[in-house]
């Protein structure tokens, strides 16, 4: 159970949270992957288990344009939390945008770990996920 | 012969021994006038004494002898006799003897002369004496006439009166008056004078007192006289019998005495003044008189000087040495060993001059001296004196004047103004210095006249000059007048004449006098400034202090249109439109009040007027100018019509590019609303169908694959959409708005709204109420109207509150002359904090609302900015949210 990745993906867009778990799957590594529909939803998420450890995602792929909150709002609201939270958590911008604007402004916020134009690929996934847990491991 | 000889040897032997022993003056010589024999008087008194005398010459002994003497002499040695009772000899030492003399020839034989005999007699004591009494005489003589003394004698044996002539003139009665002692008494003034001479006499013949009074007489003729009365008793047998004396007319002499007496003082006053120094030397040139004023001036005391120095102590040498050959040259002396105490014995020495003493401290004084022989009785010099004058005091004032003079002179070379004086009876002129130098003549030139100065006159100006004299001799009044002229070295020069004419009582012109200056330069400048204002860019006008114009240039006269004729001394508001004027005569005395240069009216347009009337807009810069007539202002007049015309144009050109800058940012803004519908509306449909597609490929159960095909079909369905509301969009944008305009009437649209929405209102239960009262009807696109009131009623309803039915309120009014349009409801609200920004984006949905779809904001703002409106939100999170449509 300890090498177990805990993925959180945030997209209002079904279709894609669809296709991001199928991908996920298609790894084969071992994952909890939990989704929601907006910024908001995750965030509540977090709050309410802000020092359980095991109920915490280990990884985001955050979504920027969504109803309610969008990502980048999330990330203001979040980073105002983050010294609560135990865990420290990776975060993955992801957008269809290839807007220069939206990704500068993502660059600028240092607990976003990267940037990723949509669709994100299997082999892509898998080695973001192979990093994660190796890091888990070392950690444990 | 031997005997004769004998016989004349012996009686020359012996009339040279009784020569010898004489006791007078003789002398005997031979026919060559070489001594034989002289008495010892002889030798005594022409003071031979020492001399060796005997044969030699008579007239190297006395070289003093004339040729009137010498011929005298030949005359005698031929036999002739000659006696002179006396005469005067000078002798070489300048001394005067008086002689008397017998020369006669001896004989050897009967015939034959063997020289001359001459005896001489000293008779100049004599001869003194009788000049002294002859000249005591004439005195006398003289003061008794003038004097007017009478003598009177009285007898009381006889009883007899004796008037001399005199006497009788006193009392001024006849030759023939016969004088009683009662009659004399009663001449005198009876209260005073005769009392006391009654007594005074009564007195001398007791006492036998001699007197002498003054009293006063009554004449004959009744006029009063003062007399002196001296009188002399004389006793006669032991009585005093007889009196007598002289009587003295004083009235005369009173006079003659006051006159005496005030010469004399006046004469010591003078020698006692401190004001002249007066010092004199005796004949040896040792001072033996140094006054007060002297003492004053040299700083030497009397005691000091009298008899001790000579004046050299006071005198500069050189001043000295030019004063003895001065003096020499005067009297035909030899310079080199002049010595007036010697060399001048009689001559009447008088020079005036200025001298410099030294004074004892070692200064300086200037001073005038007059220097007089002194002359004893006998006409001989006895010294000199020298009446001096301190004129240090004239000396400066002297240096002074020179110095004005030299100062006017510069003044005159430096304004190059000379003055001119022309007696118009003699036809003479005087020139100052400067004007023959203005004139380039030859300052030797005296003899000016009119005619000097006329000729000078350029050939051109002579017309106007002979008239400016006409005029001015027939007005008598000399105006101002400026004239070229051509000076003797041909140059041409401008000169300005000023002047007076002076008239005599009988109104006669007898002079004019005035000034001429040299204006050549000046008028060189005036040329100057006026090529100056005339070749200035701007219209230039000149005005004075009291505000009327007195220069315009040619570029003023094309803006304005008048001519200088027609401006000169006019008012400067005459160039300004009226509305303008009480505040321009205010500004205008505020800028004599404090001048500099300056824009006028900064800040505010100004405007000219033309003579035509018409107005133009100008811009002015003041700047002073002082000139010979008091303060000038030169206003610099620029037209700026044109400028005007191309500022208009310019702020509409900004305006244009305001409007296109509008225009342009709001199509950046929508550019940038389409790269973000691409980037999200359109990419993320597409990377969802290619994440689809890599799991279909990997994907083998038939089930699995219809589930995605689902999902394919769901995304494609939602491109769809996205694409057409794009198409929608941009067909709105690129549509001509001003195309599909027509009168709606918003009740109509709002009726149309309602029956598309009937199944909504009703299953919600949304009240829908309106207010057009104010304005129903806009010209507007119908088909833009109709979906804007479609989405935000639908919106309203769509976002309704779950606890409570939705209340719409749709209003129409004006605002700002613009037709305003107002949906405001009571649903969820947005909270626009965080959604403002995205609230018209496509695809923006702000609720968990299935049907939200973020396309029908998108589109009305789309449709409302076409047509040149605005639209914007407020809104409260679950009180409601107002939508307000500005139409344009």
């Amino acid at each position: 159970m300890k090498k177990l990745l805990k993925a959180c993906i945030v997209d209002d867009d079904s279709i894609y949270r669809f296709t991001m778990v199928k991908t996920l799957e298609s790894t084969q590594l071992p994952m909890d992957i939990t989704a929601f529909s907006d910024g908001e939803e995750v965030l509540d998420f977090i709050v309410a288990n802000l020092d359980k450890d095991s109920e915490l995602p280990d990884v985001i792929f955050l979504d920027i344009d969504m109803p309610v909150m969008d990502g980048f709002q999330f990330m203001d609201a979040y980073l105002k939390i983050k010294d609560e939270v135990v865990k420290n958590i990776t975060i993955y911008m992801v957008s269809s945008s290839l807007d220069p604007v939206d990704i500068a402004k993502a660059h600028k916020i240092s607990a976003i770990s990267d940037y990723i134009v949509k669709p994100v690929g299997s082999v892509r996934l898998k080695s973001i996920i192979e990093a994660l847990l190796s890091e888990k491991k070392e950690a444990s | 012969m031997s005997i004769a000889k004998n016989n004349s040897d012996s009686q020359e032997q012996y009339q040279k021994i009784f020569i010898e022993q004489a006791s007078t003056a003789m002398a005997m010589v031979d026919n060559n006038m070489c001594y034989i024999a002289a008495s010892q008087s002889w030798i005594k008194d022409y003071g031979l004494e020492g001399k060796e005398i005997i044969g030699r010459s008579h007239y190297d002994i006395f070289p003093e002898i004339g040729d009137d003497w010498k011929a005298m002499h030949k005359r005698c040695l031929n036999g002739a006799t000659d006696i002179c009772e006396e005469t005067m000899f000078q002798r070489a030492d300048g001394s005067i003897q008086w002689i008397y003399w017998d020369v006669r020839p001896w004989f050897i034989t009967e015939n034959k002369i063997g020289g001359i005999l001459m005896h001489t007699g000293d008779i100049t004591r004599q001869k003194e004496k009788e000049l002294e009494r002859t000249r005591i005489e004439k005195i006398l003589d003289k003061t008794n006439t003038i004097a007017r003394i009478g003598t009177w004698e009285v007898d009381l044996i006889t009883n007899t009166v004796f008037w001399s002539k005199i006497v009788r003139e006193i009392h001024e009665v006849p030759n023939d008056y016969q004088p009683t002692l009662k009659a004399s008494e009663n001449f005198y003034e009876e209260r005073v004078s005769r009392t006391r001479f009654i007594n005074t006499v009564k007195d001398a013949l007791i006492h036998g007192t001699p007197f002498d009074l003054e009293l006063e007489i009554i004449t004959a003729k009744g006029n009063p006289t003062w007399v002196r009365v001296v009188g002399q008793p004389e006793l006669v047998d032991g009585q005093y019998s007889r009196l007598f004396g002289i009587i003295q007319d004083i009235n005369k002499v009173t006079q003659s005495e006051k006159a005496l007496n005030k010469a004399h003082s006046e004469l010591q006053a003078i020698f006692n003044s401190e004001a002249l120094a007066i010092i004199t030397t005796d004949k040896n040139g040792i001072i033996n008189r140094f006054n007060h004023g002297a003492e004053v001036l040299l700083g030497y005391s009397t005691a000091e000087v009298v008899g001790q120095k000579r004046p050299g102590m006071y005198l500069f040498r050189e001043e000295i040495i030019k004063f003895k050959n001065d003096m020499a040259k005067i009297y035909g002396k030899d310079p080199s060993t002049f010595d007036h105490y010697v060399d001048i014995p009689e001559e009447d020495l008088n020079d005036t001059r200025e001298w410099t003493y030294r004074r004892k401290d070692g200064s300086k004084v200037p001073v005038l001296s007059n220097i007089t022989a002194i002359k004893n009785g006998k006409n001989k010099n006895q010294g000199f004196i020298a009446v001096s004058n301190d004129i240090s005091e004239i000396k400066k004032v002297e240096n002074e004047l020179l110095k004005k003079n030299e100062l006017l002179n510069f003044a005159e070379q430096i304004s190059l103004i000379g003055n001119w004086q022309w007696d118009t009876l003699i036809d003479k002129v005087q020139w100052s210095q400067n004007l023959y130098r203005t004139f380039e003549l030859d300052q030797e030139t005296i003899e000016l006249k009119f005619d000097t100065y006329f000729s000078f006159v350029h050939p051109e100006d002579k017309e106007i000059v002979t008239q400016h004299f006409a005029k001015a001799a027939n007005e008598k009044r000399f105006d101002s007048i400026t004239h070229r002229i051509v000076t003797t070295t041909g140059k041409l020069k401008t000169i300005q004449l000023l002047g007076k004419v002076i008239a005599n009582e009988k109104g006669e012109i007898i002079e004019m006098i005035g000034t001429c200056q040299d204006v050549t330069e000046i008028k060189m400048a005036e040329k100057k400034f006026k090529g100056l204002l005339e070749s200035a860019p701007d219209a230039m006008v000149i005005v004075n202090e009291k505000g009327k114009i007195q220069l315009i240039n040619k570029q003023s006269e094309k803006l304005f249109g008048y001519t200088p004729e027609e401006l000169f001394d006019q008012s400067v508001e005459i160039l300004i439109p009226t509305r303008f004027t009480p505040k321009h005569t205010a500004h205008r005395d505020g800028f004599f009040h404090s001048p500099k240069t300056r824009e006028m009216g900064e800040g505010k347009e100004l405007y000219g007027l033309k003579k035509n009337g018409e107005e133009i807009p100008i811009q002015i810069s003041l700047s002073p100018l002082h000139t010979e007539e008091g303060l000038l202002v030169s206003a610099a007049i620029r037209d700026i019509t044109k400028q005007k015309l191309a500022e208009h144009k310019l702020i509409e050109a900004k305006d244009n590019l305001e409007v296109v800058a509008q225009k342009l940012s709001d199509q950046n803004r929508q550019l940038a609303d389409f790269t973000h519908i691409t980037s999200h509306n359109l990419r993320a449909p597409v990377a969802n169908l290619n994440s689809l597609l890599e799991i279909y490929n990997y994907t083998e159960g038939e089930a699995e694959r219809k589930d995605l095909f689902n999902k394919f079909e769901t995304v494609i369905q939602h491109l769809t959409l996205t694409l057409n509301t794009l198409v929608e969009a941009l067909k709105t944008k690129i549509s001509d708005s001003s195309e599909d305009l027509e009168d709606v009437d918003l009740n109509q649209v709002l009726k149309n709204t309602k029956e598309i929405l009937s199944g909504e209102t009703l299953k919600s239960g949304a009240i829908i109420t309106s207010d057009f009262s104010k304005i129903s009807n806009i010209r507007y696109n119908k088909i833009y109207l109709e979906s804007i009131f479609l989405n935000l009623v639908g919106n309203s309803i769509k976002y309704k509150s779950d606890e409570r039915k939705p209340e719409i309120l749709i209003s129409s009014f004006i605002e700002d002359g613009k037709v305003v349009l107002k949906f405001s409801d009571n649903g969820l609200g947005i909270d626009l904090e965080r959604h403002g920004h995205k609230l018209f984006g496509l695809n923006k949905v702000f609720h968990r609302h299935p049907d939200a779809k973020g396309v029908g904001l998108f589109l009305t703002k789309t449709q409302i900015e076409a047509m040149g409106g605005a639209i914007s939100a407020a809104s409260e999170v679950n009180v409601g949210t107002t939508f307000t449509i500005n139409f344009n």
